[in-house]
């Protein structure tokens, strides 16, 4: 009875939905404040209804109820409890209730933090969200119902894909919705906006936080994804080009840009449209990403099975939104008044940089992505644009941007001096470049740039300290009064630093693992010997182990440096019982930043294996560098600044509305 | 009727929820741009912060003041423009819409897609008291093992019955557990023998051989174990050796015994020749024998056709259907044998217990179920 | 600089970097995209040895072997031309022979093609989708049917036999 109920909630949520989509608009047209007191009251009840239906399909999964399709699809009475309570999104119905789950949670909560939002711009914003959540209501129940039925109810069900079935799941897909999905909430921002007609400072202000933390869910999302590709797929790859990983990467991208731009405009009132234009754009492509994981139009690692009618409906959503909010941004954009002037070389300036190469860029990527789509629709031919087309396009447009990058902080609103700034960061270049000799002579050999790119990223960390360096205005004054002020900075001074210097560590991690990795691929038979990264490798032998639903080949390895043991590991080959797969569990050991990466291959008749071993010097660098950058995020989320939109209503009835300072003009 | 009355109140809440703000009447807009106002207040108070702290230029304070004290004013005017126009008339159709849009959209859409009829089922509460469901008994066993994965006993048991439900791989892991748990027996190793063959489509593999061959050795006379090493040498394409095999296998084959048919059809495969039995009638089969070899095969097709007749009036014997389709096979129809097992599918599904065993059997001589003209299954 | 030829300069700036990244795709496009072919698609393509291409098609039968050390080599089909192929590395986890494959690599001097890609996938009933679609059009593998192909999701772990499936007699 309880799934019953989980569904009926489930389509009353749609009812919910389609009223707020309409009532509060009205509302706010017209300025009837009842109409409008609809929309909080319904994002909570919509939100409260979703949840409960995501709940209780958990419940199902928990229980193992297999008399619901989607349970018996996807789970197995024996999986650990944790694969059970992921497993409920770890297919396409289920991933998209938890999609929708997350789109109506920013709606309850804007309403929960937007007390200081104009009344009739919350009205829009949680209309054009209650537009977005119907959209996919009627999605998952027309076409990915989770909630189907089975009568009989089978007595086992058919397990979760074996590659779903790890840690990885628990964390990889909600923080990625929660940061592809966050960007709706700046969609609806800008959609709103539009639909008023006026924009200011003040809408950037609203606007930044879910940026920000949109932004910061999805560095996380991101980050956590391409981890577990490279542990579980036993490809030793962390970064595949892929059009899903494209997909995550470009809103991304765009968000980005977002995040800087929207700044421009609360400081400045400048790049008004250009921000509506990329808020707009940003959830755009977190729409696309949604069609071309869930259509299978694209050849990709995450292409499950798939239903050509679900692709036509999401096409259609998708252009519904991109072409509607593409159209009201052409008829409306005119009218928005231009703000703040500034001079190329400033801060504003550096930032419009920043936004023209993350975009173009990020155009990039959209191009490669969708040109073999493009021309197979054209003229029916086949190709393929992998990493090679991505690596050159994509690494060469964006070495600018990082040289850019610890210029901007240290740039002056409206007109700056880049000499100063230039003067400013002598010490850091040269310290960067004896930093990337030094390195590049440690790890000796490879090409000669990899010794620029060390020392770009050594630039880039460097660069990041300094702009706390010079705002702290350390080596000018006494060193207590300089700790005092780095101590007084602002929270979000620190997040820009941390953010500016993760991506820095990201890039060394990328440029280090890209020139210095070693493969070999052998034949290992028991007792032989393998070198990689300095240490040797002994092959110890094969073992048969059992799981409780699949049973293992192990192999053993013994790792010593110098004579001296230092660790050892097992890599394996795994056999999934219930769908007869096979996957592969690489052996992975970690020395500081640096990894061995040991994956086994096929047995060969004369006792041997076939062993791949990889030699990833500083790749854990890549993956800290992001949780770096994630926590910049959550520092400048915690600035006071963002959470203190406005004062709480008894402080407005006290302050008088007319300027507390009248301004010099 | 409850889960009805539980949608009743749902329905009414979400409305009651959504009616609420509704009903409270149209108050005027509060003045819209005080959070705008209150925005600007608070980037002036962070300009005197950034300022006292030497973050910024005073030259530069002093612009950026004079900038936010324009939008400041801005606001000032925007809040004498705001205007609210009440309108009771229009909430309480709003009111309206909501209280008959809910439940309506709610039912019909529930209506059309939902099994109000369906209780949920959780596993747990199904293994309590499973019933004759087999599938759940099975699942009840595997539970038990999950948690006590040494009972050996309890992979002895599992295992011929995953077996019989096609379920190879599982079979073959509880045949490897139990023979590990608790030691080789012939039927242990013949189980996970004849698991092994069957996974791998009829062939007698490696693995397949090297356990018949260890059950051979405990249990030298039995027929499963001898036909299956004879068959590994049929298939190594040893003829003459796996004639001697089978042959002597149906000479001690006892009276009746169900396989004797499956033994001589691969005598007569690998070139000797052989007198099938049908049903378990001495008499007939000693009458047979008795006749020249024309007359022979047309009274074992007389005999086989009455089957076939009696097998379509009375379909519900698997018995007979798996003597039916053996005995087309060794009089080499392959096209009545197909018909035959796609027949008996039909009264046993291949789900079934039974329509298992006719699946396996077709798997093990090779024949594949065909639809009969006219009166096959539908597509 | 007047502030108006300072515009100029930073819209110039721009509109130089959006073209010299117009210029790099074009140039990326024009080295590093390789086509898709089939073996049937060789017999009328003048490939020269070098150039990249994917290949696709399904895993002959039986023709999987191994030779020394990691080096593999099998052949490619599409039902009725082949291509051999070598490849040396670790085989994806779900390539198997009769299954669907994509290789990318290039064919050597002496017209033997030498892989450096195998595509792998998630899903054990997947099918590189070029090679579905044009199977399907040749008519030679149709979803869920059996030619050696995997059974269906909801076949592949439970009862029914690929064997009696494909006629259809049993189906209700």
């Amino acid at each position: 009875m309880i799934i019953e109920i989980g569904h009926f909630a489930l389509v009353l949520a749609l009812a919910v939905a389609l009223i707020l989509s309409v009532v509060p608009l009205i509302g706010a047209a017209r300025r009837d404040s009842a109409m409008m007191a609809l929309a909080p009251a319904g994002s909570l009840v919509l939100f409260a209804l979703v949840a409960f239906s995501f709940g209780v399909l958990t419940w199902a999964y928990v229980v193992s109820d297999f008399s619901v399709k989607n349970v018996w699809e996807n789970s197995h009475s024996m999986m650990p409890l944790l694969y059970k309570y992921t497993g409920v999104w770890g297919n396409h119905e289920g991933s998209m209730l938890l999609w929708l789950l997350i789109v109506v949670l920013f709606s309850a909560l804007v309403v929960m933090f937007g007390k200081n939002l104009p009344e009739t711009l919350k009205s829009n914003v949680l209309a054009v969200q209650a537009w977005i959540a119907s959209a996919f209501l009627f999605f998952i129940l027309l076409t990915s119902n989770p909630f189907l039925r089975l009568n009989p109810a089978p007595a086992e069900g058919q397990d979760l894909n074996p590659i779903l079935q790890d840690f990885g799941l628990a964390i990889h897909p909600p923080l990625l919705y929660l940061g592809y999905v966050g960007f709706s909430v700046c969609f609806s921002f800008a959609v709103a906006a539009l639909i008023e007609g006026r924009i200011d400072a003040a809408w950037a202000r609203w606007v930044r936080p879910w940026t920000l933390a949109a932004w910061t869910f999805l560095t996380a999302g991101i980050a956590m994804g391409s981890y577990w590709a490279y542990y579980e797929l036993g490809w030793g790859g962390w970064w595949f080009w892929d059009p899903v990983e494209n997909a995550s990467f470009m809103p991304w991208l765009a968000g980005t840009a977002l995040l800087h731009s929207a700044l421009v405009m609360e400081k400045r009132e400048a790049l008004k449209i250009w921000t509506v234009l990329l808020a707009i754009m940003t959830f755009s492509l977190s729409l696309l990403g949604t069609f071309l994981v869930r259509s299978g139009v694209l050849t990709s690692v995450h292409a499950f099975a798939t239903d050509p009618s679900r692709g036509i409906f999401i096409l259609g959503i998708l252009t519904l939104f991109i072409g509607g909010a593409f159209m009201l941004f052409a008829w409306r954009a005119p009218r928005l008044k231009s703000g703040g002037l500034f001079q190329p070389i400033s801060r504003e300036g550096a930032l419009v940089l920043n936004n023209l190469i993350l975009t173009v860029c990020c155009a990039t990527v959209l191009t490669g992505t969708l040109y073999p789509l493009v021309l197979e629709t054209m003229t029916g031919e086949k190709i393929s644009v992998g990493a090679p087309f991505f690596n050159l396009t994509f690494g060469l447009l964006m070495v600018p941007l990082l040289l850019a990058v610890p210029f901007g902080p240290l740039l002056a609103w409206k007109r700056a001096d880049l000499m100063g700034a230039m003067q400013r960061l002598y010490a850091v270049i040269g310290f960067a470049f004896v930093a990337g000799l030094v390195l590049y002579y440690i790890e000796n050999g490879g090409p000669v740039m990899a010794a620029a790119g060390l020392a770009m990223a050594c630039y880039l960390m460097l660069g990041a300290l300094a702009d706390l360096w010079y705002r702290a205005n350390f080596g000018k004054l006494a060193f207590n009064v300089a700790w005092r002020r780095l101590i007084g900075l602002p929270r979000s001074a620190f997040g820009t630093a941390l953010a500016h210097f993760g991506l820095g560590v990201t890039v060394l991690g990328i440029i280090i693992v890209s020139t210095y990795e070693t493969e070999t691929v052998l034949e290992m038979k028991q007792g032989a010997t393998a070198e990689a990264g300095g240490y040797s490798l002994v092959f110890d032998g094969m073992r048969h182990a059992a799981g409780p639903n699949y049973t293992d080949d192990q192999g053993h390895f013994t790792i010593s440096k110098d004579g001296v043991v230092v660790a050892d590991t097992w890599s394996s080959k795994r056999l999934y019982t219930a769908r007869r797969m096979p996957t592969t569990e690489a052996g992975i050991v970690t020395f500081w930043f640096s990894q061995l990466y040991v994956s086994l291959g096929d047995a060969m008749t004369d006792g041997g294996m076939v062993v791949r071993i990889w030699w990833k010097p500083f790749i854990l660098c890549i993956w800290g560098g992001c949780l770096i950058m994630m926590l910049g995020g959550f520092v400048s989320l915690s600035d006071r600044r963002l959470r203190v939109g406005a004062p709480s209503r008894k402080a407005k009835v006290a302050k008088p509305v007319t300027p507390v300072m009248e301004p010099a003009e | 009727m409850l889960l009805w009355i539980i949608f009743a109140c749902l329905t009414a809440a979400v409305a009651a929820l959504l009616i609420l703000p509704l009903a409270r009447g149209a108050e005027p807009v509060a003045d819209s741009a005080e959070g705008e106002a209150a925005v600007y207040r608070d980037q002036l108070r962070e300009l005197e912060r950034d300022k006292g702290l030497g973050l910024i230029g005073d030259e530069e304070a002093e612009y950026a003041r004079a900038e936010i004290g324009r939008r400041l004013i801005a606001t000032a005017d925007k809040d004498a423009n705001a205007a609210a126009s009440p309108a009771r008339r229009r909430a309480s159709l709003v009111v309206l819409a909501v209280t008959v849009f809910v439940p309506a959209v709610g039912l019909c859409l529930y209506l059309a897609l939902g099994s109000p009829w369906l209780p949920a089922q959780p596993l747990a509460a199904r293994l309590e008291n499973p019933g004759n469901n087999l599938d759940l008994l099975v699942a009840k066993a595997e539970r038990h093992l999950a948690l006590n994965p040494n009972d050996g006993s309890g992979w002895d048991l599992l295992a011929p019955i995953y077996f019989r439900t096609q379920r190879m791989g599982d079979a073959e892991m509880a045949y490897r557990n139990a023979i590990r748990l608790i030691g080789e027996n012939p039927e242990r190793l013949s189980g996970l023998g004849e698991t092994l063959v069957a996974a791998s489509g009829g062939i007698v593999t490696e693995d397949a051989r090297s356990a018949f061959e260890a059950a051979a050795k405990l249990s030298p006379q039995d027929a499963r174990v001898r036909f299956y090493l004879a068959l590994a040498l049929e298939q190594a394409g040893k003829n003459d050796e796996a004639r001697v095999a089978f042959e002597a296998l149906a000479k001690d084959a006892p009276r009746g015994a169900p396989w004797a048919a499956l033994v001589n059809e691969h005598i007569a495969k690998v070139g000797g020749t052989v007198i099938p039995q049908l049903d378990n009638n001495d008499e007939a089969v000693a009458a047979i024998q008795s006749m020249g070899a024309d007359d022979q095969q047309a009274a074992i097709r007389g005999m086989v056709e009455a089957l076939a007749t009696r097998m379509s009036q009375e379909p519900n014997n698997i018995a007979g259907w798996m003597q039916l389709v053996r005995s087309y096979a060794v009089l080499g129809d392959r096209q009545k044998a197909g018909e035959a097992l796609a027949n008996g599918l039909k009264t046993f599904p291949p789900s079934s217990n039974e329509g298992g065993q006719l699946v396996a059997l077709g798997r093990e001589i090779g024949i594949e179920a065909q639809n009969t003209a006219g009166e096959g299954a539908k597509p | 600089m007047t502030r108006k030829q300072k515009r100029l300069a930073v819209i110039a700036g721009g509109v130089g970097f959006i073209m010299a990244a117009v210029l790099l795709v074009m140039f990326a496009f024009s080295q590093s995209v390789a086509y898709f072919f089939m073996p049937g698609d060789l017999k009328t393509a003048q490939i020269s040895p070098g150039t990249r291409i994917r290949l696709g098609g399904l895993v002959e039968e039986g023709s999987v072997k191994r030779g020394n050390g990691s080096t593999v080599s099998f052949v490619v089909t599409d039902g009725e031309n082949t291509v051999p192929v070598s490849y040396t590395g670790i085989l994806p986890d779900l390539f198997r022979e009769g299954q669907g494959v994509v290789t990318e690599g290039a064919f050597d001097t002496s017209h033997a093609f030498v892989a450096d890609s195998v595509l792998a996938k998630h899903d054990e009933n997947y099918m590189p989708k070029e090679v579905a679609d044009r199977l399907k059009k040749d008519g030679v593998w149709e979803d869920g049917s059996g030619k050696g192909m995997a059974a269906p999701k909801e076949k592949s772990s439970q009862e029914q036999p690929a064997k009696v499936e494909t006629t259809g007699a049993t189906k209700p």
